[in-house]
């Protein structure tokens, strides 16, 4: 309870440190803070252009799909790459004053959120004049991407703090990143991998699997998703969460010695 | 915890693990799994009542683990037996900018530090004007702090970190910030938060100040609290210990050729680039402090050096070294004064060197560029 309570005071630094990820990113450059919505889209003109050869035309409305997928998929790609990174990062100051360490790591997915959050509305413009439309389902993405947040927060908790003790880690994350892009229909569908056997089952299980399939539920086919399989994903990812905490707790007392 | 306790210690110990070299990755722990880490105990069953509203002094040599016991205060170590707790919101200068971003203006960065601190919006607002007044940045602080010298810097820093009314105050190595007029502006509001009700731990080599602004010095000796009592007495205890183990390091192996003496020699006159005329007497003056008792100071032109006794009284000197060279510096005649002769065979340019000698070996040296002139 004390957590709650100490991190609850520090409320200030939670919140400029949200800020100063959001915006002191990408200060300097002359688009600014565009650059974090612009690189995803980027990327989805990218494989919009590129992968209908490769998959043929098999996906209907595959720009919604392509941006419907790849925008949750870099907020968890991000939010995983810096929270991983984060307490390394952040040695100057840890070494030198006291603070609950975990704000360094809620705020890494705060950041995050409220990107995603107004991505949101860059996949409703989308929505809207790619002919797919909007209907009342777009309510309950808030609520994904808070299942999804808790899930990366569990996640980054137990990531950040093995990291400086073990710095082989990042390239570890890395690697499996790349392979979960793989692993999770961002690019193609499910039913493309209905003969991979094992891989399948692979794809099946993925958390983020379950939550993509999820946001374009809502975004494209406009029905509600499979709320027995969010709520599993849900459990699981709290459970995540408490371990995490767990591990933080034990690890961050020699911070400051092993950085 | 007491009540009337701002910090409590109580059978604390803290050891630190030192490998040879720091394994961070996988391979590095493989290699190294054989391989017994030294264990080095830097603080050893430390029992310690800090009262509130008292103002403490530690103070010890390098390496006697004062610095430790701050951080271990500030939460930033934790002990590896034992407890170190604290009642009451805690600030230290030990982190002196921390959580500035270089891109970001002054006052954007005074919220950012504050926050550090953990202080909420609302609080920082009430102090921003006193911050900013205090820091003398004037309409600087709407500048990025990248602009900023490091004058400007510490002086902003210093400024969010006092203002922050802490209750208690952890202090390290204070007083080294900006320009005279800032350092004494900052003196004055530590005595002032002494006499407040707030408690403040300080870490300082500067021993006067420690006697002016302290009620209360302790001593930590190889990692354990030697001495608890009044600045005064504490203080004097310490520099006669201080004098033994010197004299013992270095009488013991005065004329080992092992052994490293260590000292600075000075040259007050002439200064850098002074014009002086070729077969006339010139005034050398400058001091000397060695480790060693047997030193040997020389001074001349290139080849034609002089040797030089020491006669003056230099208690400017002998305040700054006091305590690094306690008992190997007897008295304060630390000063010398010497006519030399210029020789007539030099013109243009000319360096006078004065060389810090022990044990035959040289262990200091200053040079001085004079201008020969016809």
């Amino acid at each position: 309870m004390s957590l709650f309570r100490q991190i609850y005071q520090y409320r200030e630094l939670l919140l400029t440190n949200v800020k100063k990820d959001i915006r002191g990113k990408y200060k300097g450059s002359v688009l600014g803070v565009i650059w974090s919505f612009l690189n995803p889209l980027l990327q989805v003109f990218v494989y919009y252009l590129v992968f209908p050869y490769l998959l043929g035309n098999v996906i209907p409305n595959y720009l919604i799909y392509l941006i419907t997928g790849l925008i949750p998929w870099t907020f968890f790609l991000s939010t995983v790459t810096g929270g991983t990174r984060c307490i390394k990062d952040n040695a100057g100051i840890i070494k030198k004053v006291y603070f609950p360490r975990e704000i360094l790591m809620i705020s890494q997915v705060l950041s995050g959120l409220v990107n995603f959050y107004i991505s949101c509305l860059i996949i409703l413009i989308f929505c809207l004049f790619g002919g797919v439309g909007i209907s009342i389902h777009v309510l309950l993405v808030p609520f994904i991407a808070l299942i999804q947040a808790v899930l990366s927060l569990g996640l980054i908790l137990i990531l950040g703090s093995i990291e400086p003790y073990i710095q082989d880690l990042e390239f570890i994350v890395q690697f499996i990143l790349q392979m979960g892009f793989y692993g999770t229909p961002v690019i193609y569908t499910i039913t493309q991998f209905q003969n991979a056997g094992w891989l399948l089952k692979i794809i099946e299980y993925n958390p983020l699997t379950v939550l993509l399939n999820a946001y374009r539920d809502c975004f494209l086919y406009h029905v509600w998703p499979d709320m027995n399989a969010i709520l599993i994903v849900l459990a699981g990812s709290l459970l995540l969460l408490i371990i995490g905490m767990m591990i933080f707790r034990k690890l961050e007392r020699n911070f400051a010695e092993v950085l | 915890m007491e009540k009337e306790n701002a910090i409590e210690v109580r059978n604390m110990t803290k050891s630190f693990k030192i490998y040879k070299d720091q394994a961070k990755t996988i391979k590095d722990r493989l290699v190294r799994a054989g391989s017994k880490p030294e264990i080095k105990t830097v603080l050893e069953d430390i029992n310690l009542d800090i009262h509130k509203g008292e103002t403490v002094a530690l103070i010890g040599t390098n390496g006697s683990g004062k610095s430790t016991l701050l951080k271990l205060m500030t939460k930033i170590l934790y002990p590896n037996k034992g407890t170190v707790s604290t009642q009451g919101k805690l600030t230290s200068l030990l982190e002196l900018g921390a959580g500035f971003h270089m891109d970001f203006t002054g006052r954007e960065n005074i919220y950012f530090n504050a926050s550090v601190f953990g202080l909420t919006r609302k609080e920082i607002d009430k102090r921003i004007d006193r911050i900013i007044e205090f820091s003398e940045l004037g309409p600087n602080i709407d500048e990025p702090v990248r602009t900023y010298s490091s004058g400007m810097y510490m002086r902003l820093a210093f400024s969010i970190a006092i203002n922050v009314d802490a209750d208690i105050l952890l202090v390290d190595e204070i007083l080294a910030v900006g320009d005279q007029h800032f350092q004494n502006k900052c003196f004055e509001k530590l005595e002032e938060l002494r006499d407040s009700d707030k408690t403040i731990v300080i870490v300082s080599h500067s021993l006067d100040t420690v006697q002016n602004l302290c009620s209360r010095a302790i001593w930590v000796y190889h990692g354990r609290i030697q001495l608890d009592g009044d600045p005064a007495y504490v203080i004097r205890q310490y520099l006669k210990q201080s004098a033994l183990d010197n004299e013992e390091n270095f009488s013991k192996n005065d004329g080992e050729e092992s052994h490293k003496h260590a000292g600075v020699i000075h040259i007050d006159t002439p200064h850098n680039f002074e014009s002086i005329k070729a077969k006339q007497i010139l005034n050398v003056s400058g001091w000397a402090v060695s480790t060693s008792k047997k030193e040997t100071i020389e001074i001349g032109f290139d080849q034609s050096m002089n040797p030089v006794e020491k006669q003056i009284a230099r208690p400017d000197v002998y305040e700054v070294y006091e305590e690094e060279y306690a008992g190997l510096i007897k008295d304060d005649i630390l000063g010398f004064n010497i006519q030399i002769m210029v020789p007539e065979d030099i013109s243009g340019d000319a360096r006078l060197t004065a060389v810090l000698k022990a044990d035959g070996r040289i262990i200091d040296r200053k040079k001085v560029r004079l201008r020969v002139e016809e």
